[in-house]
């Protein structure tokens, strides 16, 4: 039965530790220690939702609760008004899911786990600010600096782009 | 950023294979280490019960070794407490009546008191130097024969003498004009400063 559960679910929570961890180490360890949860409180669900939804809100919150540890957020000011969304979004279509993790992995834990709470799992400033015991002002601004940081890389990537098109 | 969300929500990676085998060995571990807790809580609790049933036996035991004791052995505590009340009346009883024999031998001796008080105080019929008779609150007192003919000859049953009416006058004065009171502890003080007195008149 937990094998059966772990075969079905295992690659998709894999994807939400790798967004999260950086690295496949973390990410191992967050896919262990979030399953060995699941399966100990596996009589809390309640069938209110999801199995799925229920199990990936386990580990978006193994994974906060291990970068809780090692992350001190700070709050920065608000810079980037122009973010990705004026960026020419084209190329988002083009790039393969690993390499927009490779993009969300090169962020620093602070800004990553906010882009992925807000932007991923759609969580509100407010619930973010809750969950990491930060304010809404510093889950704003680090939020904001996340999306300059991608709008850059991804800037890049349109350059690089658009150069090997002239080369060509 | 919907984008982003479209692409990374679903977003898949294959584990590598150890992660499972290490999720089982954890959950196995785990559930040894429950079941070692709750052997060791059902060891705990019969240790428990094995004590309490321990100590139930001891008190009761106790308890009845104790009955038993008392119901049979004379010397107990209760016992020695009802006999010493027995006795304690008994012993001044007899000290009280030997007092009164004694001072109506020397109130109704024709011989001169202080004479017959100083007799007796030598004498070594009755082996005591003092006299012990019952206080205000009928506890012993002990008094010299003096003081006993003193206390007797104020009492109007007897006809006071001439002597002993000046004694007690000047006695009575010297009280007065002194801060002194008499009390059980030092009546024999006064009586004593009386005479030191009457002496050096």
């Amino acid at each position: 039965m937990q094998e059966l559960l772990y075969k079905k679910f295992s690659s998709k929570m894999y994807g939400v530790c790798l967004r999260y961890s950086g690295n496949a180490d973390d990410a191992n360890d967050l896919l262990q220690e979030g399953f060995i949860k699941v399966f100990k409180n596996l009589l809390k669900f309640r069938g209110d939702g999801s199995f799925e939804g229920w199990m990936r809100r386990i580990f978006v919150n193994t994974s906060i609760e291990h970068f809780r540890k090692k992350v001190k957020l700070y709050n920065v000011t608000e810079v980037q008004e122009n973010t990705i969304e004026d960026t020419d979004l084209n190329i988002l279509d083009t790039l393969a899911e690993k390499d927009l993790i490779i993009l969300v992995n090169e962020l620093s834990p602070g800004y990553k786990t906010v882009f992925n709470m807000h932007v991923i799992e759609g969580y509100s400033h407010k619930e973010i600010a809750d969950i990491l015991g930060i304010t809404e002002g510093t889950s704003k601004s680090q939020l904001a600096r996340a999306k300059g940081v991608l709008k850059k890389s991804l800037e890049k990537m349109i350059n690089k782009a658009g150069n090997n098109t002239i080369n060509t | 950023m919907q984008k982003f969300k479209e692409k990374l929500y679903n977003y898949e990676a294959e584990p590598p294979f150890e992660i499972w085998q290490n999720i089982a060995k954890e959950l196995d571990g785990g559930d040894n280490k429950l079941a070692s807790r709750r052997g060791f809580r059902k060891g705990s609790k019969l240790v428990f019960y094995g004590f309490t049933a321990a100590a139930s036996l001891i008190i009761i035991f106790a308890v009845s070794v104790f009955f038993d004791a008392s119901k049979t052995d004379p010397g107990t505590a209760s016992n020695l407490l009802n006999q010493s009340q027995n006795i304690l009346p008994k012993q001044i009883q007899d000290s009280l009546n030997l007092n009164n024999k004694i001072l109506k031998e020397i109130i109704n001796s024709a011989k001169d008191k202080n004479l017959l008080a100083l007799n007796y105080e030598m004498s070594s019929r009755y082996g005591k130097k003092y006299l012990t008779v019952a206080g205000p609150e009928c506890q012993p007192v002990k008094i010299s024969p003096k003081v006993a003919t003193l206390i007797e000859s104020t009492d109007n049953e007897y006809p006071p003498k001439p002597v002993w009416n000046k004694k007690i006058e000047k006695w009575q004065q010297i009280m007065l004009g002194s801060t002194l009171s008499p009390t059980s502890t030092n009546l024999l003080d006064v009586v004593q400063l009386s005479a030191t007195l009457d002496n050096n008149e």
